[in-house]
């Protein structure tokens, strides 16, 4: 039984790889290396049916990329690139401009999928990313809530379900310590209308509007289980699977996974929405998600790197991995568990995640010092004063500041 | 052993015993828990009832499982292998092999009964129990939920093997390199009653407390932009050290090196001066001595100073996830790698059952060199 | 053995030593004293990226690094003295702290609060590892010979076990519902919430540190029994000592040795401690110096490193573990020289 199973796996694997290695035949070895997780995979699968592709699959990839990228000739013919990982690979001058392989072979991509830098585009985005509210319908409805749009009607609808007994904790939310609880900070200080920064690169989030947040993140973790300092995306995403809470605000690109029959004891119950206000723009941030082509590199294989990923994109690639992510290029059908993702994109009220050098650095700052003020050692001034001055420490240190 | 001082009253008896045996559970709990949950789908492996997460009613709806006449004609054919491994094996080996060559014979037979018992588990069985488990009724229904899915999705889907194989090359790269470099030094300062020899082994204890992350980070840029400055040495042909599974090797040797000097240091401290004093008298260089008398004897602090080289290297996290490729990454990174930006509850089982895959060949080993380990250290490995 | 012969000896073990772990030592000595930035010039960046339905293109002033004809990065080293560890330490604060006589206050520091545990948890795992370890020993040693194997086998696996593997595992048993959590829930009828608070994460560190190394102190005690002088505890008997007092002036002064073998092992490596605070994620409530290091050395989300904070974190590690192993390297200096 289990000697047949693993014989049609690899028929199956070999009959895959027959199909679409259909025209995109490539002949000048390519490297790749990105980020590990599935979008990824059913691009590098698809690169490498084409032939004579190496892709490495690399968590930490965002550790090799800029030293990698800086040999010469690089070690790498591609990378996957985000809004931040975008940032030292520019800085550096590490990246080939893309305009001439665009005229030549990239017709088939949307010129929406450009990032584009002084004009010039320096990356192809695969599929974007966001953070918006799912909840479980059938708890609402029982309850006659009406879904929330804005975080005090989630705060109340919330209250409303933890007074009416349903569940424990009725929400969940990534508050793990790090980079997860200053992410949250970010996308509500955003949704307050501020500003990380003054003009001078000096720090300015110890005002109204930061406390306002970190009042409004305390009034969260409240609702939450005690322990949302480990919360990560994987526990809240278990969380709703296991029908622990009622609503979570989380990354698109979990829809599907929380409702997925294997995993989820409340699989089809669960309903996606537009993210939450704050009080000027949503609380969400979009990211992209895409290749580059390295700069140190004889144009031959720049060339066929490109080709790629073109082909990694193609209308029939897409539609075979439709659900894996919210795609950028032309071929994407949403779905159900695409709609909280479209709506928020479609407000255009999210603003998308800052590139640039001086946000690294406040984001670390946060992630280090957001949990005192949770945990009660500091009060918010405190808390926030704290972290402008680590800021500056840091900043000063990486010559950002003067 | 009968000497009287070795007799104890029965209350000093229970008390040890008994705390011997809630060591033992305490011990072995966490590893046999997640050996049950790597065989569950998430839903059960993650359930907070841990009755569920034993009989694993939603494994058993989708996956089937083990009727109860599974359960016990496997642990039947398990205990008479057992039986047979301990009571007939050794007999054959002796009669078989080879006079003074048993190791060979202990190779082959131990690799003949593992093929045989594999197959007998994996083929056999089942093909024996899928006819039989329709006949027998109630107690050929599924009662425990159980699947091999995980194992499969790791060893075949992700590819494990490669991983492993990157393993063994590291793991014993390091033990080899690290044992002969680390015999002649630790040889050099037991021999040698210089302050200097002591300060070498202090400076290189200072050595060992200096954080990993640090040195493998100041590692990076160099083994990856290798190839430029390396040039004006090797030419055209200077290799890029990123990736490469030597380079690791040589790193974590020279990591490792303060414990194992220090350990066989003590070690040869042990092995009295006279001996290879004898040999020089007998015209011996300091090389032949060490060669022809002090090498025949080394062998107990060796081994179980190798092992500890062999746990380190094969644990090892931090290095070979910065400095190896994807291509020579080792198993410890790749489970590492399951969890990432978009890990599911799928993931983490799977990541679970190749954390009990990787766990597996230590059980081998320190079942093969449990007595070796001792032995070692009593011989005086560790005499401070 | 002539200085010579001694050299060629242990010449590869101190090449590997020196090229390895000498060499990246004295860069980050040599970093911890200065700051290398690149310089940085103000621009005016467009940034077009995915809109709905068009894309989003925002003008802003950024910073950018300037490149040299070759196209690297141009960076500057300014020496900066102590500056470093300044920043680490943060001795204005720390003299607030210390007037204000707050606990608290000193525990906000990151550095101090980071030292506190490291200590404590350096401190408080040491006698409860070699405590557990020569408990073990002794029962194994005291055991029925038939199970002997299997129990020192079993007795060794927490040791072997991958260490991310078995923080991992015991996190997997203690994480929200998980069983072990919900065993405690129904036996103390509460609601228990390990992860919640700094006092329970520390509690279950320091359990699994002891779980984790005590088998290794087990095993090199028990090979030390195995060369106990059976005509010495013979002779005690004889003269009438209980069985607490052969342990204690036999059996005890016999394994000394051991005991400073695994002492300054274990110094070591607790004061290192780095796998629990991720395996627990403990880093909202506790940090250990390691961590703190990590954290400077990690690039941040736009790639850069506080390269210098991160060496003056390490040589500042360094320096706690060369005064914590001076007291156990003094009996070691005293029996090099008595031989």
């Amino acid at each position: 039984m289990f000697l047949k199973k693993l014989s049609i796996a690899a028929a199956v694997t070999a009959l895959a790889a027959g199909a679409a290695a259909a025209d995109c035949t490539n002949t000048v070895p390519v490297k790749t290396i990105s980020n590990a997780f599935p979008a990824y995979e059913s691009m590098a699968a698809a690169m490498q049916a084409c032939g004579n592709v190496t892709s490495e699959l690399d968590k930490d990839h965002r550790l090799k990329i800029v030293d990698a990228f800086s040999a010469n000739p690089s070690l790498y013919s591609m990378t996957s690139l985000t809004n931040s990982t975008s940032v030292p690979m520019i800085d550096a001058d590490l990246l080939r401009p893309l305009d001439d392989l665009i005229a030549e072979y990239g017709q088939g991509l949307s010129p929406n999928q450009f990032i584009k830098i002084d004009g010039k585009v320096m990356a192809i985005a695969a599929f974007a990313n966001t953070q918006h509210l799912m909840y479980r319908k059938d708890i609402l409805d029982d309850l006659g809530l009406a879904v929330p749009t804005t975080w005090d009607e989630y705060i109340a609808a919330a209250e409303a379900i933890q007074a009416a007994g349903v569940v424990d904790y009725p929400i969940g939310h990534y508050f793990m310590d790090g980079w997860n609880l200053a992410f949250v900070f970010v996308n509500h200080y955003l949704g307050e209308g501020g500003a990380f920064f003054n003009a001078d690169w000096t720090p300015s989030i110890n005002n109204e509007k930061g406390i306002a947040v970190l009042e409004r993140m305390a009034k969260l973790a409240s609702l939450m289980d005690p322990e949302y300092l480990v919360s990560d995306t994987t526990f809240v995403t278990k969380q709703l699977q296991q029908g622990d809470v009622a609503m979570a605000n989380l990354w698109a690109s979990r829809a599907g996974a929380v409702n997925d029959p294997a995993e989820s004891s409340v699989a089809g119950k669960i309903v996606m929405a537009k993210a939450l206000m704050g009080s000027e723009a949503l609380a969400a941030t979009v990211w992209w998600d895409g290749w580059a082509i390295a700069k140190n590199i004889p144009d031959e294989e720049a060339e066929a790197a490109f080709k790629m990923i073109v082909a990694s994109m193609t209308p029939e690639e897409i539609a075979a991995h439709n659900d894996d992510a919210l795609w950028l290029a032309p071929g994407f059908t949403p779905g159900d568990a695409a709609i909280g993702a479209a709506e928020t994109f479609a407000s255009g009220m999210a603003a998308p995640y800052p590139m640039n050098k001086h946000i690294g650095s406040m984001h670390n700052a946060l992630g280090a010092g957001l949990a005192a003020y949770l945990t009660g050692s500091k009060d918010a001034a405190t808390t926030l004063a704290d972290i402008e001055a680590a800021y500056i420490t840091d900043a000063k240190e990486k010559g950002l500041l003067q | 052993m009968s000497s009287p001082a070795n007799r104890q009253p029965l209350g000093l008896k229970l008390v040890s015993n008994g705390f011997l045996a809630l060591w033992c559970l305490v011990a072995a709990f966490p590893i046999v828990w997640i050996t049950v949950m790597s065989f569950k789908s998430p839903l059960d492996a993650f359930d907070s009832n841990p009755i569920r997460v034993i009989v694993g009613p939603r494994t058993r709806d989708i996956a089937g499982g083990l009727s109860i006449l599974d359960i016990v004609l496997g642990l039947l054919l398990a205990w008479a292998l057992i039986r047979l491994a301990l009571k007939w094996l050794p007999g054959q080996v002796r009669a078989l092999s080879p006079e003074g060559r048993h190791w060979i014979g202990w190779g082959v037979g131990g690799g003949v009964f593992a093929l045989a018992t594999l197959i007998l588990f994996t083929v056999i069985l089942p093909a024996a129990l899928g006819v039989l488990n329709p006949l027998a009724g109630p107690l050929g229904t599924d009662v425990i939920g159980l699947t091999t899915e995980h194992y499969r999705a790791v060893w075949v889907d992700r590819g494990f093997t490669r991983n492993f194989a990157n393993s063994m090359v590291v793991t014993c790269g390091v033990v080899i390199v690290s044992l002969t470099v680390g015999t002649l030094a630790g040889y050099g300062l037991a021999r040698s009653g210089s302050s200097f020899a002591f300060w070498l082994l202090v400076v290189a204890l200072i050595f060992r407390a200096l954080p990993h992350s640090v040195l493998v980070a100041g590692y990076l840029p160099y083994f990856i932009s290798s190839s430029e400055w390396l040039a004006p040495i090797f030419g055209e042909s200077a290799p890029t050290l990123y990736g490469k599974p030597w380079a690791v090797i040589a790193v974590l040797v020279a990591i490792n090196q303060p414990f194992t000097i220090w350990m066989l240091r003590s070690f040869f401290q042990n092995i009295p001066q006279e001996l290879d004093e004898a040999a020089r008298v007998d015209g011996c260089s300091h090389f032949q001595a060490f060669w022809r008398v002090i090498v025949p004897v080394m062998w107990p602090g060796v081994i179980t100073t190798g092992l500890f080289s062999f746990l380190l290297a094969y644990n090892d996290f931090l290095v070979t996830s910065l400095l190896l490729d994807a291509q020579n990454m080792t198993m410890v990174p790749a489970i590492a790698n399951m969890f990432n930006r978009e890990t599911t509850a799928s993931d983490e089982v799977q990541a679970i059952a190749a954390a009990v895959s990787i766990t597996a060949p230590l059980f081998l080993l320190v079942m093969v060199f449990q007595r070796q380990i001792v032995s070692g250290l009593t011989a005086g490995a560790v005499k401070g | 053995m002539k200085r010579k012969t001694f050299m060629i000896f242990v010449g590869p073990s101190v090449f590997m030593m020196l090229l390895f772990i000498a060499a990246p030592l004295v860069s980050v000595l040599w970093q911890s004293f200065h700051l290398t930035q690149p310089i940085y010039t103000q621009v005016e960046v467009e940034t077009c990226t995915p809109g709905f339905p068009a894309q989003i293109c925002t003008t802003e002033t950024q910073i950018r690094p300037q490149l040299d004809d070759n196209g690297k990065i141009i960076t500057q080293t300014t020496f900066v003295g102590l500056q470093s560890y300044r920043n680490v330490l943060e001795p204005e604060r720390l003299r607030a702290a210390l007037d204000a006589g707050s606990w608290d206050q000193l525990m906000n520091l990151r550095f101090w609060s980071a030292l506190r545990f490291t200590l404590v948890f350096t401190i408080l795992t040491l006698p409860l590892v070699i405590g557990t370890g020569l408990l073990i020993a002794l029962a194994v040693n005291n055991t029925l010979q038939r199970i002997k194997g299997p129990v020192i086998f079993i007795s060794l696996l927490p040791f072997i076990i991958t260490p991310v593997i078995g923080a991992l595992s015991i996190r997997w048993l203690f994480i929200g519902d998980g069983i072990l959590t919900a065993a405690l829930e129904s036996w103390t009828g509460r609601d228990i919430a390990m992860f919640a608070q700094g006092w329970t994460i520390e509690l279950m560190m320091y359990l699994y540190r002891v779980w984790h190394v005590a088998p290794f102190a087990f095993v090199v005690f028990y090979a030390g029994l195995q060369t106990v002088n059976q005509d010495a505890v013979e002779a005690a008997l004889i003269d009438g000592a209980t069985r607490f007092q052969r342990l204690r002036y036999v059996i005890i002064p016999h394994l000394m040795p051991l005991v400073v073998f695994v002492t300054i092992i274990h110094l070591m490596d607790a004061y290192r401690v780095f796998e629990e605070i991720v395996g627990f994620s403990a880093s909202a409530h506790v940090l250990s110096l390691q961590w703190l290091t990590y954290e400077f050395l990690l690039p941040d989300g736009t790639g850069s490193r506080a390269i210098s904070r991160a060496s003056a974190s390490a040589m500042l590690t360094m320096i706690g573990i060369a005064i914590l192993l001076a007291f156990p390297l003094r009996r070691v200096w005293r029996d090099h020289k008595g031989r």
